[in-house]
């Protein structure tokens, strides 16, 4: 499985929202589909999944505000 | 000096205004410019106010035999408090960033909060402990979150360096000193360390007469206004005033405060530092969640990301509460709760905090009912009555703020409140 793959999966598991992997430019903090909540939730499931810490400053809403930003944030952290 | 108060402070700061101009205009973006301007406001502020210190003085042999001791006080420039608080800050950070890199970090990091709330702590509580001591600053309460924010970084390992005039910089810049908006060190630091193409300029400029006339219309006609003909002329109790009070209230903050935050950001952008904006049309957030992304924002987003999600954090990753929401609301009390003690120490401060703490529980408990229920719909009305009903919430909680309503009890020695 690729990175992509495994961020969707895992993604897909804390919004429970299928289609995420079917639209990768959709707005998520905008739709409210993530939260502060759920963002911790992605985090921990991310350092689980990866083994990479993360820390809820590191990055922007931004940088997080769509399927497609968090793949290739996640593709950038776990490269490094 | 209060920054922004008087025309004084306006017609000071022009000394400062027109000659960044120029230097912008004709040199570029100049740190050394910054830092004098800083330091030369920061005089000016501070220069002119003395605290009172109390210090212990030996009397000599007492009638039991130890030491007697006589608390003088004693009169000491403000301007050294902060700059000895700023000192301070910046040796904790440095020794901080010194252990995060060599030693075992655990019990380092809690310390470097502690050490770095203690002056903020120490002013708060002063005053209590030993009558006529006067320890706080105006713009105490941001100056620690800055410094707050900085060891974060230091914990996260998003900072690695730490330059002092950078550091200073970051938590003197005399804009945003005062009343903020609460910048973030990375943030601060990006925009201290990028190249600044003179294009910029023109639009910083722009950006600076926007934000500064705004600033004059909400804070100097508007608030002015709503103070001198609305509620000051309420000063007596009885059920309608305070609604009426509740409302005029409410405005005169809202307008006070985002024109003090638009006068803040204008002469960041003259500078050449992109400060974050306050305030986004509050009054028409449609939920209680979506007002304190609206309010406040540099405030609310850093208790979010600082307390919020770093408890929640911990609280998940340690298991402590068999379900996320027991965390996540406990979360939004303790967050919002620091939000409301940070205000002050009176019990109607931490009131108002809790209050909101309890509004967003209920939001979250109402939205997770509603959701597979759908009696509150989606379309334009009831966004409006959303609108309305987070209004009257949010006025409510800003009756209780003023302390008009709240619980209240004076210190022992009557000193004049500590200033934000």
């Amino acid at each position: 499985m690729t990175i992509s793959d495994r961020v969707l999966d895992v993604l897909v598991g804390v919004a429970e929202i299928e289609d995420l992997r079917h639209d990768p430019d959709v707005r998520l903090y905008d739709l409210q589909i993530l939260d502060s909540m759920k963002t911790v939730e992605l985090i921990v499931a991310f350092a689980a999944e990866f083994g990479v810490e993360i820390s809820p400053t590191e990055f922007d809403r931004e940088d997080w505000a769509t399927p497609r930003k968090i793949i290739a944030y996640m593709e950038r952290k776990v490269a490094a | 000096m209060i920054p922004y108060a008087d025309f004084l402070y306006f017609g000071i700061l022009l000394y400062i205004a027109l000659p960044t101009v120029v230097i912008r205009r004709w040199l570029g973006f100049s740190r050394a410019w910054v830092l004098l301007a800083t330091a030369v406001m920061l005089m000016l502020q501070y220069g002119t106010l003395t605290h009172a210190l109390p210090v212990n003085v030996p009397e000599g042999v007492g009638l039991t035999g130890g030491l007697a001791l006589s608390s003088t006080v004693a009169e000491v420039r403000e301007l050294w408090v902060v700059l000895a608080c700023g000192l301070f800050q910046w040796a904790v950070a440095r020794c901080s960033l010194f252990l995060r890199a060599r030693t075992a970090w655990y019990w380092p990091y809690p310390m470097a909060l502690l050490l770095t709330v203690l002056p903020l702590v120490a002013a708060r509580f002063l005053p209590l402990v030993i009558p006529g001591s006067h320890l706080g600053f105006l713009g105490i309460s941001y100056m620690t979150f800055r410094s707050l924010d900085v060891i974060f970084g230091i914990q996260d390992r998003l900072i690695q360096t730490l330059p002092v005039d950078q550091f200073l910089a970051f938590l003197f810049f005399f804009p945003t000193i005062s009343s903020g908006p609460i910048d973030r060190y990375r943030r601060f630091r990006d925009d201290w360390n990028r190249p600044h193409p003179p294009a910029e300029f023109w639009k910083d400029l722009d950006g600076a007469v926007h934000h500064i006339f705004t600033g004059f219309l909400y804070k100097f006609i508007l608030a002015a206004l709503i103070k001198n003909s609305w509620i000051d002329r309420l000063a007596v109790g009885g059920f309608l005033n305070t609604v009426s009070y509740m409302y005029g209230y409410s405005l005169y903050l809202y307008f006070d405060f985002a024109g003090y935050s638009a006068f803040a950001v204008g002469v960041s952008y003259l500078l050449g530092i992109h400060t974050p904006e306050n305030f986004n049309r509050p009054f028409l957030a449609g939920n209680i969640k979506d007002f304190w992304n609206r309010w406040h924002i540099s405030l609310s987003s850093w208790l979010r990301d600082h307390v919020y999600m770093r408890f929640m954090l911990i609280a998940t990753k340690g298991r402590w509460f068999t379900s996320k929401y027991t965390a996540s609301y406990l979360g939004f009390f303790l967050a919002f709760g620091l939000m409301g003690l940070w205000h002050g120490i009176e019990p109607y401060y931490l009131l108002y905090g809790l209050y909101h703490g309890a509004l967003l529980v209920g939001h979250d408990l109402l939205t997770r009912w509603n959701k597979p229920r759908r009696v509150w719909g989606d379309g334009p009305l009831w966004r409006a009555l959303g609108t309305l009903v987070t209004f009257h919430l949010v006025c409510l909680g800003f009756l209780l703020f003023s302390g008009r309503i709240g619980p209240t009890w004076k210190p022992v020695g009557s000193v004049p409140p500590v200033t934000r």
